[in-house]
């Protein structure tokens, strides 16, 4: 049963307070809605290429966040730095041919999410800690391997993951694919449900023979995989690339996340509420954009509505 | 975790620069920048809370401070520690009366608080002409401190007998061990937390204004890494994620070994990439050794084996 508590008058209970938290959900979506249709140019081809590539690169690194969040994970802080060095490996490795490259990539982002991931899985070492350690790894490591130069192509093979198709970013096309196999996985797998189950309560899962470790260690595995992705997106667009490639992308994607509607205590939410997030705050960034705001101002305006859509998520759902 | 500590400052004796006083002044003017900030986020964390905003505050208040502090450098001190006080206050009763987690308001109070600096220091950095007050707070005394970190270790010294001494500290504990069971036996949680967050913001902001000062200038994506550092030190310094565990003086350990593994690596001629790696390395050594769950699974990996060769 929900409960709503605003202070110790306000009371709402059960069914009202759902309806109550579902109305004011669709009226915040509608005047976000409104507000970007009613803005000029919001509806060009320019302006909507711009918002399908924010949403892309930043939605598959937030894609693989739900996944760590889901479990009870709360964030990972090394997801950004994981993009960047998938996308120097994948530069690197394109001597080998594109598919290789990018399966060399993902491979590589896979193993760093995987080690983190079994430790937190089976020892349960603090996730925060372990993510700031493999942040600290990834940055050392490919500081040492580069010699902090930037990584330029290897070989041939950057149009597979660039331009258009249909008139449509193929960015965009790689990302929607990411986000369909995401909620597939987590909805339709057993071990994607298990995922779901452990985050809400790890005791209960372990007592009904769930797997915890394997379910820990695979979610860290998908937003390993999902991290390479963007990074192979990102190195396809800027053509070469160094560890700053992916900084900062931790913290927007665990805001896309939260502003879906995930939990950020794990157990509740899904891959396609993430989507609604990345696109919500693209949209505001695009609008706020386009309505001719200072850099400053959008930056300040996207934090506070943020922290409003998110303040909006968690009234409904009870402590 | 302090062994630990005993242990990094062996290995790095074996470098021979270690032990110069140069070295010992670096570590405590690194310990002056993050000590402050891993304060509150500790602080935050022993309430089973996690302040992302201490990264914020920082830099809003060492803007604010050196926007007004020109003439007078306290009342940069008195403005910038408010706005940390005022934005700590305001997150904790947002969390309080909505209920909701700490992640996603203090997420969102990280984005305007940024959002915030940028605006007012229109991004561009704001130089703070006070040369003396940089010059002083940065000064050697001694060799080994100087006015910032002495600064940084009082205010430490004050949190630690506040948490021992007082009431505080016994009801910080029990909020964060167990909210609900304290609110029953009739502590008034909601209080304790927003203060939490005062303090937190209070601590970080004048982090934040001393290191303004003392750089000369406040600029909006001053120590934008401060997060990671600090969540370490406080976790190294045996601060619980999910509250009830942990002290001032933990923190202050934390804060110091990391700074310790920075300025002895650096002082031993260590290339910058080593440093990192090496500082992952022990984290994620820390993180395992620290892990609840260690000994089980050791434990029930050599009863396997042992029924496997029976």
């Amino acid at each position: 049963m929900s409960e709503l508590s605003l202070g110790a008058r306000f009371r709402l209970s059960g069914a009202r307070a759902r309806h109550l938290v579902l109305g004011v959900r669709i009226v915040a979506g509608g005047a976000i809605a409104a507000f970007a249709l009613s803005t000029p140019g919001f509806i060009s081809p320019l302006s909507i290429n711009a918002l399908l590539n924010a949403i892309s690169l930043i939605g598959c690194v937030a894609v693989g966040m739900t996944f760590i969040t889901l479990t009870g994970n709360i964030m990972s802080l090394c997801l950004g730095a994981t993009v960047s060095a998938s996308a120097l490996i994948f530069l690197a490795s394109l001597s080998f041919g594109v598919f290789a490259a990018s399966l060399i990539a993902i491979l590589f982002g896979v193993v760093i999410t995987a080690v983190q991931g079994f430790l937190v899985g089976s020892i349960r070492a603090n996730p925060i800690l372990v993510s700031i350690a493999g942040l600290s790894l990834l940055i050392g490591g490919a500081a040492l391997i580069t010699g902090g130069q930037r990584i330029y192509p290897s070989g041939e093979g950057l149009q597979m993951f660039k331009g258009r198709v249909a008139g449509v970013p193929v960015e965009a096309l790689y990302f929607f694919a990411t986000v369909l196999i995401g909620q597939l996985v987590l909805s339709g797998t057993r071990v994607g449900r298990e995922m779901t189950m452990v985050g809400s309560n790890p005791r209960a899962a372990t007592a009904a023979g769930i797997g915890t470790t394997s379910a820990i260690t695979y979610a860290y595995v998908i937003a390993g995989a999902c991290s390479a992705v963007s990074g192979i997106l990102l190195a396809a667009r800027y053509g070469s690339g160094d560890m700053e490639l992916g900084a900062g992308y931790d913290y927007t994607a665990i805001a896309a996340v939260l502003v879906g509607g995930t939990s950020i205590q794990g157990g509740s939410g899904s891959v396609l509420r993430t989507l609604v997030g990345v696109t919500v705050i693209a949209i505001i960034e695009v609008v706020l954009l386009l309505r001719g705001f200072s850099q400053q101002l959008q930056y300040l305006i996207t934090g506070i509505i943020v922290l409003l859509v998110i303040m909006l998520h968690t009234i409904g759902e009870r402590r | 975790m302090l062994a630990v500590g005993i242990v990094l400052a062996l290995i790095d004796q074996g470098g021979g620069y270690f032990f110069s006083l140069g070295t010992v002044f670096s570590v405590m003017q690194l310990f002056a920048t993050f000590g402050l900030v891993a304060l509150g986020l500790g602080l935050s964390m022993l309430v089973r809370e996690f302040d992302l905003s201490v990264a914020g505050v920082v830099g809003l208040a060492g803007c604010i401070a050196v926007m007004t502090g020109v003439s007078n450098p306290w009342l940069g001190v008195l403005f910038g520690v408010g706005a940390g006080v005022v934005s700590g206050v305001i997150q904790g009763l947002i969390m309080t009366r909505l209920h909701l987690s700490s992640v996603g308001v203090t997420l969102g109070g990280l984005l305007t608080l940024q959002g915030l600096t940028y605006v007012l220091t229109e991004n561009k950095t704001i130089g703070y002409p006070n040369i003396a007050v940089a010059l002083g707070l940065n000064a050697p005394i001694g060799g080994l401190v100087s006015v910032r970190s002495v600064a940084v270790l009082a205010v430490f010294v004050i949190a630690a007998l506040a948490m021992t001494y007082t009431h505080i500290g016994r009801d910080i504990i029990a909020s964060g061990s167990d909210r609900r069971a304290s609110r029953v036996a009739g502590l008034k949680t909601d209080r304790v937390i927003i203060g939490v967050f005062a303090a937190s913001g209070a601590s970080a902001a004048f982090a934040g204004v001393l290191l303004s000062y003392s750089l000369g200038a406040a600029s909006p994506v001053a120590l934008a890494d401060v997060l990671p550092t600090a969540a370490a030190a406080a976790i190294v310094g045996g601060v619980s994620v999910v509250g009830g565990r942990g002290s001032p003086l933990g923190i202050a350990a934390g804060v110091l070994t990391l700074c310790i593994l920075r300025s002895g690596l650096s002082a031993i001629g260590v290339e910058p990439h080593v440093h990192d790696l090496v500082t992952g390395a022990i984290l994620l050594a820390i993180a395992v050794l620290d892990a609840p769950e260690l000994l089980q699974r050791v434990t029930a990996w050599r009863l396997d084996r042992a029924e496997r060769k029976a």
